[in-house]
């Protein structure tokens, strides 16, 4: 039965490390079946709210729920499966008892679990290398296979942190395709990423995290924002097309055209018209977005990477 | 925990932990082999030695070769816990483990009794092997040696539960070295108190009573050895007590009273408590 509450809802979380303040004041919401993105530069405290999300961690301050339970819960860590940033599993384990070892600790009856594992390990790519060695895994491989140990089980909700680190480009694709079949059986998806054109690619809502704070959350669309200027490409007889459209906003010429910026999206029908009365010919008006990855340098002052 | 246990095993063996010291051992016994073999066929000005110098020869050897073999479980012990924690802490692999439904004491008893049953069952096998061989060579045979090899075991007991503390804290080379350098100080704790008894200077027997409490493996030690001890060895050494003559760590004239195994049961319950008290707090 999926229940209605948030899969996360916590409030005004604190993490001090000595005099170090990790988390300054998280408050996050991520509602169920969704797959929510969480940014931030280097050292804004990702890795550390993860953690604390997935009882690894303890809070100073603050308060939340994960799965309608309380943080650090241990029934509640039946129903989630979480990959680790920096991952390692046994390495004199193969892939299959390692998967094995953690189906018993989530639980899984026998039976049931070795076909879990099989449905992992087909899933995330390892199938042919079930009885191999970790030790003898590529980074990407024992990645893959976390990813597999994360998935076990069909958990509610999923933490990934940085799953696609070690990856090439066919196993970024293939994560996002495993992620987009999670978000198709109701699981909600927790994913920590530097590749923001990941997120843009597959999360429905996003926060964006700096020194331990959450700056900005919603929808990418209200993220970046939408209008934020028009290209234009048109050609008209006497008028050149910086004056024709000076009104709208500072125009900028570019090599095919000009761009006219400070634009709103519902001032592009009055562009095209002052273009058609001014009897220009139009080859293309193309509304500009901010791109997800110039909003979080600007919201994160530049990062700190 | 019994996943925990059944791994932490797995890893032993797969490590070849267990093949090392299997061929270790194998070494170790067909050296004393060799020696006491010679011993039997020694001969002096006076002749060959009579069966009773055998068998007197042969028992302090036997306490020697236990006293080193108690020593080798206790590095043992503690080369073994201390790394089952701390490594898995400090690579990650317990971050996956530790999400799971499972209570981090779990995890750290599910360890501890892995690492306490291979060394239980390597104790039994190689003491009991050696015991075998001198018998078979020698005919002299120890006259508790079941009991020796328990009071041995529980000996490396206190260094796993010394050991896994300070894991959860300490990476494990600074838990392992901290474990040995206690495990050295109970060691000359044993040998002061021996000193004390012998020149009847109480200060010196209660700081090595003092160190038998902070870190009891001497006290283990100490009942080992008055197991191994034939009655006549024991006379001897009642004789030599009390006549400023110092017996070392290899003759006890006394075992340690039983209140001192209960009092290392509970210290190894309650080190292991503290541990898991420990382990719970941790961040990671």
């Amino acid at each position: 039965m999926v229940s209605n509450n948030p899969a996360i809802d916590v409030r005004h979380l604190v993490k001090r490390y000595g005099e170090v303040t990790a988390l300054e004041d998280l408050s996050l919401c991520v509602s169920r079946g969704e797959i929510f993105g969480f940014l931030g530069p280097n050292g804004a405290g990702k890795t550390t709210a993860v953690k604390m999300l997935v009882g690894l961690s303890h809070c100073n301050d603050g308060e939340g729920n994960v799965l309608g339970r309380p943080l650090g819960d241990r029934a509640a860590r039946r129903r989630f499966g979480y990959l680790p940033e920096l991952f390692r599993y046994q390495e004199w384990l193969s892939a299959r008892e390692v998967l094995a070892l953690h189906a018993k600790l989530a639980g899984l009856s026998r039976a049931p679990g070795a076909r879990e594992i099989t449905r992992v390990l087909d899933l995330v790519g390892l199938a042919a290398r079930a009885h191999h060695r970790v030790g003898t895994f590529s980074k990407g491989m024992q990645q893959r296979l976390g990813l597999a140990v994360a998935l076990l089980g069909e958990p509610e909700l999923v933490f990934l942190d940085e799953p696609t680190s070690a990856l090439d480009p066919i196993g970024r694709h293939e994560v996002r395709e495993i992620l987009r079949k999670l978000k198709a059986r109701g699981a909600t998806v927790f994913l920590n990423s530097h590749l923001l054109s990941e997120v843009e690619l597959v999360c429905d809502r996003v926060a964006i995290v700096n020194r331990g704070r959450v700056v900005a959350s919603g929808p990418i669309s209200q993220i970046v924002g939408a209008g934020h200027a028009v290209r234009v490409r048109a050609s008209a007889d006497g008028t050149p097309l910086e004056s024709l459209l000076a009104r709208f906003g500072p125009v900028v010429v570019e090599p095919d055209g000009v761009r006219v910026d400070g634009v709103a999206h519902e001032d592009i029908p009055e562009i095209v018209a002052a273009l058609v009365a001014a009897n220009a010919r139009i080859y293309a008006i193309q509304p500009l977005g901010v791109s997800l990855e110039e909003r979080f340098i600007q919201m994160t002052e530049g990062g700190n990477a | 925990m019994i996943d925990v246990v059944l791994v932490t095993l797995r890893e032993l063996v797969r490590r070849r932990f267990v093949l090392a010291a299997i061929l270790a051992t194998a070494v170790l016994v067909g050296l004393t082999a060799w020696g006491f073999d010679h011993l039997v066929h020694v001969h002096t000005r006076r002749g060959a030695l009579s069966p009773l110098e055998i068998a007197t020869t042969s028992a302090v050897l036997t306490l020697l070769i236990a006293y080193m073999f108690a020593f080798v479980l206790a590095v043992a012990a503690t080369f073994l816990s201390a790394p089952a924690l701390a490594n898995d802490i400090e690579s990650g692999v317990l971050l996956p483990v530790l999400s799971r439904p499972i209570a981090r004491t779990s995890v750290l008893l599910g360890k501890a009794i892995g690492v306490a049953l291979l060394l239980g069952v390597y104790a039994y096998a190689a003491g009991g092997v050696e015991f075998v061989v001198v018998h078979a060579i020698t005919g002299y045979a120890p006259p508790h040696p079941a009991t020796a090899l328990a009071f041995i075991w529980m000996l490396s007991l206190v260094m796993v539960a010394f050991a896994l503390l300070l894991s959860t804290r300490l990476s494990a080379i600074a838990s392992s070295i901290v474990s040995i350098v206690f495990f050295g100080i109970a060691w000359i704790g044993g040998i002061v108190g021996s000193i004390g008894q012998a020149v009847h200077n109480d200060t010196l027997v209660n700081a090595a009573t003092v160190s038998q409490l902070v870190l009891p493996t001497d006290a283990m030690w100490q009942s080992a050895a008055y197991a191994l001890e034939p009655a006549a060895m024991i006379a001897v050494t009642h004789t030599t007590a009390g006549h400023n003559t110092f017996n070392g760590p290899f003759f006890v004239a006394a075992p340690p009273p039983t209140a001192m195994l209960l009092w290392t049961i509970g210290w190894i319950a309650v080190a292991l408590a503290l541990s898991s008290w420990s382990f719970a707090r941790r961040d990671f």
